[in-house]
C-alpha cells in the first residue's frame, strides 16, 4: 500500500510538472504582452529585457479608455459579435432541427454544401464579396459585417447543433406533437430549453470567431465608427511606428470579454461540446 | 453518453408515420405536401444566406478565372484555361503549394499531439478541481487573441534581439541568437510554431470534452481485466476518441490552409519565398500585381484542394 | 383525439412561421441597405466629400480635423468626412473600392500606386480639373503624370536622409559622419565592432511591404546620380551603377555590419532599432524625428546626406515619399473635390500641414515654419535644397511588384545563393515584362 501511495504521489508530481511546462508554453507570451502594455514605448526592446521596468505605468490603458474613438471600437465589436451570436444560434437551431428530425430528398446534398462552404478560403472571396456587399448597400454598416460573419460561423454551428439535437431522444418532441402541438412549438418549448449547454458551446465559439475576425472587418468597413477591435489594434501600427504599449493594452482589453465569457461558461461550454459537437 | 454515434444527417428513425386513420385520407395529399416542405422551411434561412453570400461570390471568382484583365479593365476577354496554365507552371506557386502542405500537416499533427496531451493532463483525477480550472484558463489564453495581435507579439518575441534569443543566449548556452523569422532555414518552422501556439486550445477543449464523455464503466471494465494506464489509453481512450480526433484533424487541415493574416503580418511570405503559402501567393497576385484573373485561378485551385478535404470529411461522417 | 386536420393546420402554421422568419431576415437586409448607403448624397445644397487617407492618424491628434473645419469655414457648402485607415491597408481598400466604383471622392495616394489606379480609370485626370477651376499649377513643386496627364499632386514630401547616432559613432572612434561609400563601410564596421547587439546599418527587406528596395537600396544609387531606368523609362538594371550599388550592399552584408533579421524586417522595425541604439546609421524618413525623440529623448543623433560613390561630385538625389492627393473618377462632386485639393495646396495650409507632419511642402511658395520644429529639420531642408528629390518608382506601373521582384532577387544574393550579375539579370527580365 505504501508504494502505491508513493507511486500516486509520483504521478501527481509528474502531471503537475507537465501542466506547468504546458502553461509556460501557453502563458508566457501572454505574460510578455501584459508586461509590454505597462512599459513606455522606448523600453520595449530594452536589453536586457525586463518584465517590469522602472517606468511602470497605466498610461496606455488610460489613453485607450479615455478616448471615445477607441472605445467606439469596443462598442462596435460588442454590437457585431452579439448580433452574430444571436442570429447564428437562431438560424443554426432551425437548420439543425431540420437535419436532425427530418428525412428529405436533398438532405445529403445540402449537408455536403454546408460542410464544403467551410473549405472556401476567405482570402479568395474578398474582391467579389466586396462588390456584393456594396451592391446590397451594406458596405460600412453593421448588417454587412454581421451577415458576413454569420456565413463563416454558421456551418460549424449547424454541425455542432445538429449533433447536439441528435443526442436528444426523439420521443421528447414527439410526445408534445402527439398532443397536437406543432413541430415549431416542440422545437422551442421542448428541445431548446434542454439544449442550453449545446447552445452555450455554439454561442461561445461564434462570439470568439466574430470578435476576433480581421480580414473582412477590415475590408468591409471604412470609417472608425464601424470598425471593430482587431482593426483598432492595427490602426495603432502606423506607417512609421508601432505604439507597442497601446497595442498590447488594447489586446488585453479586447480579450477580457472573451475571457469572462469563458470563465462564466467553461463548464457548460465543455459540457456542450461533450454531448454534441465533438461527434460532428 | 456514448460517443459511438453519429452522422448528424442520420435522423433517429421516425416512429410516427404509421398512425394514419381513414379519416385523414381526404387531406392526405395536402398533408403530404406540407409535410414534405417543412424541413426545407427550417433550412431556408441557412440556404438563402449561404447561396447569396457564398455561392454567388464563388461563382464570380470562377468566372474571373477564365478571363483576362478582370476588374482592371472594363471589358475583360475570355481566355479559357490560360490563367490556370500560368498559375500551375509558376514556380512560386509550386513552392507555395509545398510550403502550405508542410505548414498545415505539421500544424495539425502538433495540434493533435499537444491537444491530446494537454487534455489528458487536464482530465486527470490526480489534481483538484480548482487547480485544473486555473490551468484550463491559462491553456485557453492563446485562443483569446486576434491574429493581428498574435502576429505582433511573436514578431516582438522572435526578434533577433528579442526575449527568446536573449533567453537562449544567456540562460541557455547558445553562442548566437537565431534570426527566427528572417532566416530562410528557420522561418517556415518558426511560423508553424506560432500557428501551433495560436491554434491548439480549440483542439484541446474539444478533446477534453470528448474525454469527459467517455463512460467510466469502460475504464473500470478495462482495469478489471488488468489493463494498466498505457493499455487503458490505447484500448479505451484512443478508440473512443477516434471520431473526435479524425474530424477535428480534417477541420484543422481546412482551417489552417486558410490562414492568411498571421503569415502576412509576420513574414509576408519571405524570406526568399520560404513562407510563401497559397493564401499569400493569391493575395500578392491580386493586390500587388493587380492580376485578379490569375489570383482567381489560384483561388479556384485552392478551393478545389479544400473541397477534396471537405469531401473526405463528408465521407467520414457518412461512415459513422 | 387529435384529427389529422389539426395536424395539417399545424404543419401549415409552422411553415408560415418559418417563412415569416425568413422574410423578416430578408427585410432586415433591405432595411440595412436603406440606412447605410445614402449618407453621402447632398442635402440642401451642401455637399459632403469623403476623403480617404492615412494621414490623420500620423499627425498630432485632432490637427487634421481642425484643418478640415477650416476648409468648411471657407467653403460653407462643402463638408468633409474623413475616412482614416492604417497605411498598410489603405491600398487594398482603394483597390477594392476602385473595383466596385465606390472610391471616396478624394483619396490620399502614394506615388507608387498612381499608375495602376490611373490605368484602371479609378482616379480622375487632374489636368482637366485644374483647367476647369482655372488653377495655376505653376505653384506646385511637382505633379505625378501618366501620359502627360496629372493624376496626383504631392501634398507633403518626406525626404530620406541618413540618420546617424552621434554617440555610437563617437564611441566607435568615428568623428565625422561618412560622406562616401567607403567611409560608410568603415564607419559601419567600427560601430559593429562595439559588440553587444549593436550593428552599423539596418536594411528592411520584408516582402509584404517591399518599400525597403526604394528607401534603403535604390537610394544609394540615386545619391550618386544614378538611374535604374533608361531615358525612355525602360528597365536598366544591368548598368554599372546599379551593379555597383548592389555590390556595395552585398559588401555591407559580407562584412556583417547589417542588423540581423533584415530579410523580414519592416520599416517600423528599422526605426525601432535606431531609436533604441541598436544600429548606428539608417536611411530614414524625416517624419520620424518627432517619433524617435518621443520614444528615446536621450538619443543624440543627426541627419546627413546619403553617402555617394567615392569619386562622385555632382548633385545628390535624395529619396522621398509623398502624401499625394487625387480625385476619384466616380465622384459626383469633382469640382468640390478639387476645391479641397486647392485648399490643401494653398500657400498657408500647405505650410501648416508640412510643419505638422515634419515634411516639405508640395507648394513651392510655402515655407515650413522652422521656429517651432526641430533644428534637425532645418538641417535636412538644407540637404534637400543642395540635392534633388529622386524616386524613380513614382508613377511606374505595378511599382510594388517591381520592388518585390527586385527584393526577392536581392535576398538570393545576400544569402549567397546567387551572384550579383545573375540577380540583376533576373530582375531585369522580370522588370522588362512590366515596363514594356
Amino acid at each position: 500500500m505504501h508504494t502505491r501511495k508513493r507511486r500516486r504521489l509520483g504521478a501527481k508530481i509528474a502531471v503537475f510538472t507537465g501542466l506547468c511546462l504546458g502553461a509556460a508554453f501557453a502563458g508566457l507570451p501572454v505574460l510578455w504582452m501584459l508586461s509590454t502594455s505597462f512599459k513606455a514605448n522606448g523600453e520595449v526592446f530594452q536589453v536586457p529585457p525586463r518584465l517590469v521596468t522602472e517606468n511602470f505605468s497605466l498610461e496606455a490603458y488610460r489613453s485607450i479608455l479615455g478616448d471615445p474613438d477607441k472605445l467606439r471600437f469596443f462598442v462596435n465589436s460588442y454590437v457585431v459579435a452579439l448580433s452574430v451570436t444571436a442570429l447564428t444560434l437562431f438560424v443554426a437551431i432551425l437548420a439543425a432541427y431540420g437535419f436532425s428530425r427530418y428525412e428529405f430528398p436533398l438532405k445529403r446534398s445540402v449537408n455536403a454544401v454546408i460542410i464544403s462552404v467551410q473549405a472556401v478560403p476567405p482570402i479568395t472571396l474578398v474582391i467579389p464579396y466586396f462588390g456584393l456587399v456594396v451592391a446590397l448597400g451594406l458596405y460600412n454598416t453593421y448588417p454587412g459585417l454581421i451577415l458576413t460573419h454569420i456565413v463563416f460561423t454558421l456551418p460549424y454551428a449547424i454541425i455542432m447543433m445538429t449533433a447536439y439535437f441528435n443526442t436528444l431522444p426523439k420521443e421528447l418532441d414527439e410526445s408534445v406533437k402527439v398532443d397536437g402541438a406543432s413541430s415549431w412549438t416542440a422545437l422551442w418549448r421542448v428541445l431548446v430549453p434542454i439544449s442550453v449547454p449545446g447552445m452555450i458551446a455554439v454561442g461561445v465559439y461564434t462570439f470568439m470567431i466574430s470578435w476576433n475576425e480581421y480580414l473582412f472587418a477590415l475590408t468591409l468597413t471604412r470609417t472608425d465608427n464601424m470598425r471593430t477591435v482587431p482593426i483598432g489594434i492595427q490602426l495603432l501600427m502606423g506607417q512609421h511606428s508601432y505604439e507597442w504599449n497601446q497595442m498590447m493594452a488594447m489586446s488585453i482589453l479586447g480579450s477580457i470579454p472573451v475571457l469572462v465569457l469563458f470563465l462564466l461558461f467553461q463548464r457548460r461550454f465543455i459540457g456542450g461540446l461533450t454531448s454534441g459537437a465533438v461527434k460532428a | 453518453m456514448k460517443l459511438a454515434n453519429l452522422n448528424p444527417t442520420a435522423a433517429p428513425p421516425d416512429t410516427k408515420v404509421a398512425s394514419q386513420t381513414p379519416a385523414a385520407a381526404g387531406s392526405g395529399k395536402l398533408r403530404f405536401f406540407a409535410r414534405g416542405l417543412v424541413p426545407y422551411a427550417y433550412l431556408s434561412p441557412t440556404v438563402i444566406l449561404i447561396s447569396v453570400l457564398m455561392i454567388v461570390p464563388i461563382a464570380m471568382v470562377v468566372s474571373y478565372s477564365f478571363k483576362d484583365n478582370v476588374i482592371v479593365e472594363e471589358n475583360p476577354v475570355l481566355v479559357g484555361l490560360a490563367n490556370y496554365t500560368k498559375v500551375l507552371t509558376d514556380p512560386d506557386f509550386l513552392v507555395a503549394l509545398k510550403n502550405t502542405f508542410v505548414f498545415i500537416t505539421v500544424s495539425t499533427v502538433a495540434h493533435l499531439v499537444l491537444g491530446l496531451t494537454f487534455a489528458l493532463m487536464l482530465n486527470t483525477s490526480l489534481l483538484g478541481g480548482v487547480t485544473k480550472a486555473v490551468f484550463r484558463i491559462i491553456y485557453i489564453l492563446p485562443w483569446l487573441f486576434t491574429v493581428a495581435v498574435i502576429a505582433v507579439i511573436w514578431r516582438l518575441l522572435l526578434d533577433p534581439s528579442g526575449v527568446v534569443n536573449y533567453l537562449l543566449t544567456t540562460v541557455g548556452r547558445m553562442q548566437q541568437g537565431v534570426d527566427w523569422l528572417s532566416d530562410p532555414g528557420t522561418a517556415l518552422w518558426a511560423l508553424t510554431f506560432v500557428n501551433i501556439w495560436a491554434g491548439f486550445p480549440f483542439f484541446m477543449i474539444s478533446i477534453l470534452a470528448g474525454l469527459q464523455g467517455i463512460s467510466s464503466d469502460l475504464y473500470e471494465a478495462a482495469s478489471v481485466d488488468g489493463a494498466g494506464a498505457v493499455r487503458q489509453f490505447l484500448n479505451v481512450t484512443i478508440p473512443q476518441l477516434r471520431p473526435v480526433l479524425v474530424s477535428m484533424a480534417v477541420l484543422d487541415l481546412i482551417w489552417t490552409s486558410q490562414q492568411f493574416a498571421l503569415i502576412w503580418m509576420t513574414t509576408g511570405g519571405g524570406p526568399l519565398n520560404a513562407t510563401e503559402m497559397l493564401s499569400t501567393y493569391t493575395y500578392k497576385q491580386a493586390f500587388s500585381s493587380y492580376e485578379f484573373a490569375t489570383a482567381s485561378a489560384s483561388a479556384v485551385i485552392v478551393l478545389l484542394l479544400s473541397l477534396v478535404l471537405a469531401f473526405f470529411y463528408v465521407r467520414l461522417q457518412k461512415e459513422r | 383525439m387529435s384529427g389529422s386536420g389539426t395536424r395539417v393546420r399545424n404543419r401549415l402554421r409552422q411553415l408560415i412561421g418559418v417563412t415569416a422568419v425568413t422574410a423578416m431576415a430578408a427585410t432586415a437586409v433591405a432595411c440595412g441597405s436603406d440606412g447605410g448607403s445614402n449618407e453621402e448624397s447632398s442635402s440642401g445644397g451642401t455637399v459632403t466629400l469623403e476623403f480617404a487617407q492615412w494621414w490623420a492618424p500620423e499627425l498630432p491628434e485632432g490637427s487634421f480635423d481642425k484643418l478640415m473645419t477650416e476648409f468648411t469655414a471657407q467653403n460653407p457648402n462643402i463638408k468633409v468626412k474623413l475616412l482614416s485607415g492604417p497605411y498598410a491597408s489603405t491600398k487594398q481598400q482603394l483597390v477594392a473600392g476602385a473595383a466596385s466604383k465606390t472610391l471616396p471622392d478624394v483619396v490620399g495616394l502614394d506615388g507608387a500606386w498612381v499608375s495602376d489606379f490611373a490605368k484602371q480609370g479609378a482616379i480622375a485626370d487632374l489636368t482637366e480639373l485644374m483647367a476647369d477651376a482655372k488653377y495655376d499649377s505653376g505653384q506646385l513643386a511637382s505633379q505625378i503624370k501618366i501620359k502627360d496627364k496629372t493624376y496626383m499632386v504631392p501634398v507633403v514630401n518626406f525626404v530620406y536622409p541618413l540618420f546617424v547616432n552621434n554617440d555610437l559613432l563617437k564611441k566607435a572612434g568615428v568623428t565625422t559622419p561618412p560622406t562616401t561609400r567607403t567611409q560608410f563601410l568603415e564607419a559601419a564596421k567600427k560601430v559593429s565592432a562595439l559588440g553587444g547587439n549593436v550593428k552599423g546599418w539596418a536594411l528592411p527587406l520584408d516582402t509584404a511591404v517591399p518599400n525597403g528596395v526604394q528607401n534603403d537600396v535604390m537610394s544609394w544609387l540615386w545619391a550618386s546620380g544614378g538611374s535604374m531606368l533608361t531615358e525612355d523609362g525602360k528597365a536598366n538594371l544591368t548598368s554599372d551603377q546599379v551593379k555597383g550599388t548592389v555590390e556595395f550592399v552585398k559588401s555591407l552584408n559580407d562584412a556583417n555590419v547589417i542588423a540581423p533579421g533584415s530579410l523580414t524586417m519592416k520599416e517600423q522595425d528599422k526605426v525601432e532599432k535606431f531609436t533604441t541604439g541598436q544600429v548606428g546609421m539608417v536611411i530614414d524618413s524625416l517624419a520620424h524625428i518627432t517619433l524617435i525623440k518621443k520614444n528615446n529623448p536621450k538619443l543624440n543623433f543627426t541627419v546627413t546626406p546619403i553617402p555617394a560613390e567615392d569619386s562622385y561630385t555632382g548633385k545628390r538625389g535624395i529619396p522621398y515619399a509623398s502624401w499625394g492627393i487625387g480625385v476619384s473618377n466616380s465622384s459626383k462632386h469633382k469640382a468640390e473635390a478639387f476645391k479641397l485639393v486647392e485648399f490643401l495646396m494653398s500657400k498657408q495650409t500647405n505650410a501648416q500641414l508640412s510643419t505638422l507632419a515634419n515634411g516639405f511642402p508640395g507648394n513651392k511658395t510655402a515655407t515650413p515654419d522652422f521656429t517651432k520644429s526641430d533644428p534637425l529639420f532645418k538641417t535636412a531642408f538644407g540637404i534637400y535644397q543642395a540635392g534633388y528629390p529622386a524616386n524613380e518608382f513614382v508613377g511606374l506601373p505595378k511599382s510594388e511588384d517591381l520592388m518585390r521582384s527586385f527584393d526577392e532577387q536581392l535576398q538570393l544574393t545576400l544569402t549567397g545563393k546567387q551572384s550579383v550579375d545573375d540577380t540583376l539579370k533576373k530582375a531585369q527580365e522580370s522588370w522588362s515584362s512590366d515596363l514594356s
